[in-house]
């Protein structure tokens, strides 16, 4: 007879071919959207043959890059069942911490790490209000975010910081290979969140977690810590976000995040997550975020107006989970 | 007739210590800004509190199912464009109106449709919405302001009958019509039941589609009502006016006590959560509080408030995890 901890349970190899079948079944998504972008590319490279042109990409992968470090951390947080509505103004208020240090002319390896903890402590913030607290993520960060928005606000009164030094716009100059360095530091998220998701005690945590979360803290999974540390994980991103927007736009400013929590959500749902949780896919939440902004950019090469782009793009969302619940079929009514 | 007693409003205990706290504001206040008591000021209040709680009064029946109408900002935006382009134009009061309460009730059905036939969970389904009805809207306006409205819209927002303005009446008429839906009619009753649990609802016989189409065919109905006074009060409109909104709207409700899970809410938490809100936001105006930090004031509020209903509920409800780790 053999013996697990409670925390180490090893499926058995049945039920681990089931459960796999069943993410892969259950995430139709992914396998939607990028045939669809695909096509898009096709049809978009066609009709523009700048479309295929290495400076586009470059150009393209910039925001990629940064919407994608939100998203990744939102996956995380949607994946054990929450939401952060305070992401944009994270983001906000690491450019704005930014800002100041320029203003007292700090070192750039300083106000990097500005960034980077104001991040970390208004997620950990999050994830105190959630994880100790108990409070729904949805009123917590919906709190914060204007709590937030509006500390980032009051500490920049409202203005917008320029005059950064080369060494932060370094992030937006330098490319590796023709790479543009801001993505290849999504790159390295990227490789991170897989490792912290699949071999990880915290990655099954946090799927646990959305799963179930009363099984979770009956098993005696560190639901708190699990939580905290997720929060944490999604402020710390949107800290790297901020230092990344704040040298491509070499402006900071304290509303300069507002649209990449939506974008962020969006690009997670997009790719198969489901919103309540107990699910995540790195490869599907890239998926989504990159469809994003592909199909974003060759409307505007096709000469779509930059509003009717915006509402295209909200569309897609909408077609990709709709479609993708009526393949998955009318079974689950029937719970 | 006998209400279910799971479902009934109860012993309004969260709206009791709410309005405790509201005294105990009104008393800091007192002290520390007399002016805010001056009649002036208090008819002000009232006209800031219209439009934001015609709209709080729609996303409650929203909240009720278990939903979220992030659609909001955006439905607001495009009646109000709508309403005032169409003005503009020369085209009729009545008509006017009728056009802009349809196109309310026509985007709130967009939402229900994806939501009751497609299946897309709300948060989802009005997130994808929101862009779509914004950017559509920029499309159509090119970013330009409607910068004059017409005489009688104009004539709509001015304060008339004691220093209120008939938004002030409107949300006054739609709190009446409201709680008499949702605690007189089948309907009303059906959307505690069915944000209670979807489940027991369809086994009760309701009508899940019945219940998810008048929840956000009426945010759609209240936002357009909103937008017309919106409009009417401003004097200018724009597409990107009221980004965000549904956000703060949705604040309010919570703070008053509705449960964001569905089945529990009141018209009198959501009545107080606006009034504690806006009379916030007033408060920190007379103080001179510079404006970025009456938006932190705003959100501790907010946090205080949901902290305070959650450990309320934590008592009340879950006893039995009192001894569980964690």
């Amino acid at each position: 007879m053999s013996f697990y901890p409670p925390t180490l349970v090893q499926p058995s190899p049945p039920e681990r071919a089931r459960a796999a079948s069943l993410r892969f079944s259950g995430n139709t998504e992914p396998f939607i959207v990028m045939p669809l972008v695909l096509l898009f590319c096709i049809y978009a490279g066609y009709r523009n043959a700048d479309f295929w042109s290495g400076l586009n990409w470059q150009l393209l992968l910039q925001p990629l890059a940064e919407a994608g470090l939100v998203s990744i951390g939102m996956m995380f947080v949607i994946a054990t069942g929450g939401i952060d509505l305070s992401a944009g103004s994270i983001v906000g208020v690491a450019a704005v911490m930014m800002g100041i240090g320029t203003h007292h002319g700090w070192p750039v390896w300083a106000m990097e790490f500005a960034a980077l903890a104001t991040g970390a402590a208004c997620g950990a913030f999050n994830g105190i209000l959630i994880g100790w607290l108990r409070l729904s993520p949805i009123l917590a960060t919906l709190g914060t975010m204007i709590l937030f928005s509006g500390l980032g606000l009051a500490l920049s009164s409202g203005a917008s910081f320029a005059g950064f030094p080369d060494g932060l716009l370094w992030w937006n100059d330098a490319t590796l290979l023709g790479i543009p360095v801001e993505f290849l530091v999504f790159v390295v998220v990227i490789a991170l969140a897989v490792v912290l998701l699949h071999a990880t005690l915290w990655g099954r945590y946090v799927i646990a977690i959305g799963s179930n979360h009363e099984a979770a803290r009956y098993s005696g999974y560190p639901v708190r810590l699990s939580l905290f540390a997720v929060y944490s994980f999604q402020g710390l991103l949107c800290g790297g976000a901020a230092v990344l927007l704040t040298a491509r736009l070499a402006s900071a400013r304290a509303d300069m995040g507002q649209g990449l929590m939506l974008m962020a959500i969006a690009a997670v749902v997009l790719g198969g997550a489901p919103i309540a949780g107990g699910s995540a896919s790195v490869l599907g939440t890239v998926t989504g975020v990159s469809a994003f902004y592909i199909v974003q950019n060759g409307l505007l090469l096709l000469g779509v107006p930059a509003f009717v782009q915006y509402a295209l793009t909200s569309a897609l969302l909408l077609v990709a989970v709709g479609l993708g619940n009526l393949l998955r079929g009318r079974g689950e009514e029937e719970r | 007739m006998n209400h279910t007693s799971f479902s009934a409003p109860g012993s309004y205990r969260h709206e009791q210590k709410l309005a405790l706290l509201l005294c105990i504001f009104a008393i800091v206040l007192a002290v520390a800004a007399p002016r805010f008591f001056a009649p002036p000021n208090l008819a002000a209040l009232a006209r800031s509190m219209g439009v934001f709680l015609i709209i709080s009064v729609g996303m409650l029946n929203v909240i009720l199912t278990a939903g979220i109408d992030i659609s909001a900002g955006a439905i607001l935006a495009v009646v109000s464009v709508i309403l005032v382009r169409f003005a503009n134009h020369g085209m009729a009061a009545p008509y006017v109106l009728l056009l802009a309460l349809g196109t309310g009730i026509a985007l709130g059905a967009v939402n229900a449709v994806l939501i009751a036939e497609l299946r897309i969970p709300p948060i989802v389904a009005t997130l994808g919405t929101a862009g779509l009805f914004r950017g559509l809207l920029l499309e159509w306006t090119q970013g330009e302001w409607e910068a004059s409205i017409p005489a009688w819209l104009n004539a709509l927002g001015r304060p008339r009958w004691g220093r209120l303005d008939i938004s002030v009446w409107a949300a006054f008429l739609v709190l009446l019509a409201s709680g008499w839906i949702l605690h007189r009619t089948q309907l009303g009753r059906s959307l505690f039941r069915y944000g209670d649990s979807p489940l027991s609802a369809h086994r009760a016989g309701i009508s899940a589609r019945a219940v998810i189409y008048y929840a956000y065919m009426s945010i759609g109905f209240l936002t357009a009502l909103g937008a017309v006074f919106y409009a009417a009060q401003l004097g200018s409109v724009q597409g990107n006016a009221a980004v965000g909104y549904e956000l703060t709207v949705i604040a309010a409700v919570v703070l008053g006590g509705a449960d964001i899970f569905g089945g529990r809410g009141t018209l009198l938490g959501t009545f107080l959560g606006v009034l504690l809100l806006c009379s916030l936001q007033q408060a920190l105006t007379l103080l001179h509080v510079a404006a970025f930090w009456q938006n932190v004031a705003t959100g501790a509020i907010v946090l205080l408030g949901v902290l305070f209903s959650a450990a309320s509920r934590h008592a009340k409800h879950i006893p039995s995890q009192s001894g569980a780790p964690a």
